[in-house]
C-alpha cells in the first residue's frame, strides 16, 4: 500500500536514494525521446515538431490511467498524495516566462542538464543562464513576495474545480490526448513537405 | 501513420473509459478479525473521565475528543474543544480528515460507551490505530466529574485525593466558585509584642 514514504513502509532516508535513481532515469529518457535538441524542443512552437506535446501527454495519461487503478487496487491512497498548492496569477506569469525562456534558450531546466550530459554547448550556455535568472530571482525576491504568494487556492485539482470526479476528467483527458495525437500527426505530415523534417540520429 | 498507433489509441481509451465503470471503492486497510479481537478485549482503549478531564485542562495536544453524538445533542451539551461527528457521517471525507491528523490520538465519546465503542470499531476496521472510549460516557462524566461524591470517612487517601482533583476539575468546567463557609467566624485575638528595653551603654 502506498504512498510507500508516507506511510512508513520504506523510512523517509530512502528519499534521496530514491529521488537519484528516479532522476538517473528521467534523464535517460528524456535522452533517449531526442530532448537533448532545441530543434525538437522549440519545434513545438514553430509547428513542425509536436514531440514534446505527445511525449508528455503519454507520460500524463499513463500516469493518470495507472494511479486510479491503483487507487482502486487499494495499492495506493491517492488522498495521500500531495498536491502543490495552486497560486493562480503568480503561476500564470511564471508560465509565461518560462514559455519565453523555454522559445529563446530551446531548452527547459531539465532537458538542459540531459543536453550538458552529451556536450552541447548551447545547453552549457543555458544553465549559466539559468543561474543567473536564479541569482536575479532571489535578488529582487522581497519586491515581489506579496505577489509570488497572492491568490492561493489551496491544494487543489482540477475535477475539483470543475466538479467532476477523478475518473471521469482522466477520461476526458484521454480523449483530448488521442484527438491531439492524431491532429499533430496530421500537421506535421503537412508541414514537413516544406521544411526540411528533424531525423532522430 | 503506423496501425500501431491506433491500436495503443483504442487500448489507452478503454483503459480509462473503464474506469468510468469501477464500483465505488471500499479497500480500507481493514484490521484482520483475530487482531480486533485482541485490540477490543483491552483494558487499555479505554480512558477513564479522570484522564480525559486533565487532559483537556492541561490543554494536551496530543489528544483530541470526538463526539459521536447526533448535533442537536452536541449543541445542547458538549465538552471543551470536542469534535462532533455523529456516528452515521464517521465515513466521511471530513471524518477522515479528522482522524488522519499525524500523532494525534482519538478519544471517541458519547452519552454512554455503546455509540462510541461502535465508532472506536468502525475507526479501527477503516486502519486507525490511536484510537480510544471514554469509559461511561457523558452520564459518567456528570457523575464523577461534574458532581463528585464526598468518599466515606473510612475512605482510603486515594479516594479523597482523587475528590479532590474532581472537585478542582468540576470547578474548571462549570465555572463555580469555590464555596466558602462565611458563618464561621473565628476570633483573632492579637498579642502585643512586648517593646525591647532599648540597650543601654555598651560600646
Amino acid at each position: 500500500m502506498g504512498p510507500l514514504i508516507p506511510l512508513g513502509q520504506i523510512s523517509s532516508g530512502w528519499d534521496f536514494i530514491i529521488a537519484l535513481i528516479i532522476g538517473i532515469a528521467f534523464g535517460f529518457i528524456l535522452e533517449a525521446s531526442g530532448f537533448s535538441s532545441s530543434r525538437n524542443i522549440t519545434g513545438v512552437f514553430y509547428g513542425y515538431n509536436f514531440v514534446v506535446l505527445r511525449f508528455f501527454f503519454t507520460a500524463v495519461i499513463v500516469a493518470m490511467i495507472g494511479l486510479e487503478y491503483f487507487d482502486y487496487m487499494g495499492w495506493i491512497d491517492l488522498n495521500m498524495i500531495y498536491i502543490l498548492p495552486t497560486y493562480l496569477s503568480p503561476m500564470i506569469v511564471g508560465a509565461i516566462i518560462m514559455g519565453v525562456g523555454f522559445i529563446i534558450g530551446g531548452f527547459c531546466p531539465g532537458t538542459s542538464y540531459t543536453a550538458i550530459a552529451i556536450g552541447k554547448l548551447d545547453a552549457i550556455v543555458f544553465t549559466l543562464g539559468l543561474f543567473l535568472g536564479i541569482f536575479i530571482f532571489s535578488e529582487i525576491f522581497p519586491y515581489i513576495e506579496d505577489f509570488y504568494y497572492s491568490g492561493n487556492m489551496g491544494n487543489i485539482t482540477i475535477s475539483e474545480v470543475l466538479g467532476i470526479s477523478n475518473k471521469l476528467f482522466t477520461f476526458i483527458f484521454v480523449i483530448i490526448a488521442v484527438i491531439a495525437f492524431y491532429v499533430t500527426w496530421l500537421i506535421e505530415k503537412k508541414v514537413r513537405k516544406t521544411i526540411n523534417p528533424y531525423k532522430f540520429e | 501513420m503506423n496501425k500501431n498507433y491506433f491500436i495503443l489509441f483504442g487500448l489507452l481509451i478503454v483503459l480509462s473509459g473503464g474506469l468510468l465503470f469501477l464500483p465505488e471503492k471500499t479497500n480500507y486497510v481493514q484490521q484482520s478479525p483475530e487482531s480486533l479481537m485482541w485490540d477490543i478485549v483491552q483494558p487499555t482503549r479505554y480512558i477513564s473521565t479522570d484522564q480525559v478531564a486533565k487532559l483537556i485542562i492541561e490543554k494536551d495536544p496530543l489528544f483530541q475528543l470526538v463526539d459521536v453524538r447526533p448535533d442537536y445533542d452536541f449543541e445542547a451539551f458538549s465538552l471543551p474543544n470536542s469534535f462532533n461527528i455523529p456516528i452515521d457521517s464517521i465515513l466521511t471525507d471530513e471524518a477522515n480528515d479528522i482522524f488522519n491528523i499525524e500523532d494525534v490520538n482519538t478519544i471517541f465519546l458519547s452519552d454512554d460507551d455503546i455509540k462510541a465503542d461502535q465508532a472506536w470499531v468502525i475507526a479501527k476496521r477503516m486502519g486507525y490505530k490511536s484510537v480510544y472510549v471514554m469509559k461511561g460516557g457523558l452520564n459518567c462524566w456528570i457523575r464523577t466529574i461534574i458532581q463528585p461524591q464526598k468518599p466515606s470517612e473510612s475512605a482510603p487517601i486515594t479516594e479523597f485525593e482523587l475528590y479532590n482533583f474532581r472537585k478542582g476539575a468540576s470547578i474548571y468546567f462549570t465555572g463555580a466558585e469555590l464555596s466558602t463557609n462565611s458563618d464561621i467566624k473565628q476570633e483573632v485575638s492579637i498579642t502585643r509584642k512586648k517593646k525591647e528595653t532599648v540597650a543601654e551603654g555598651g560600646c
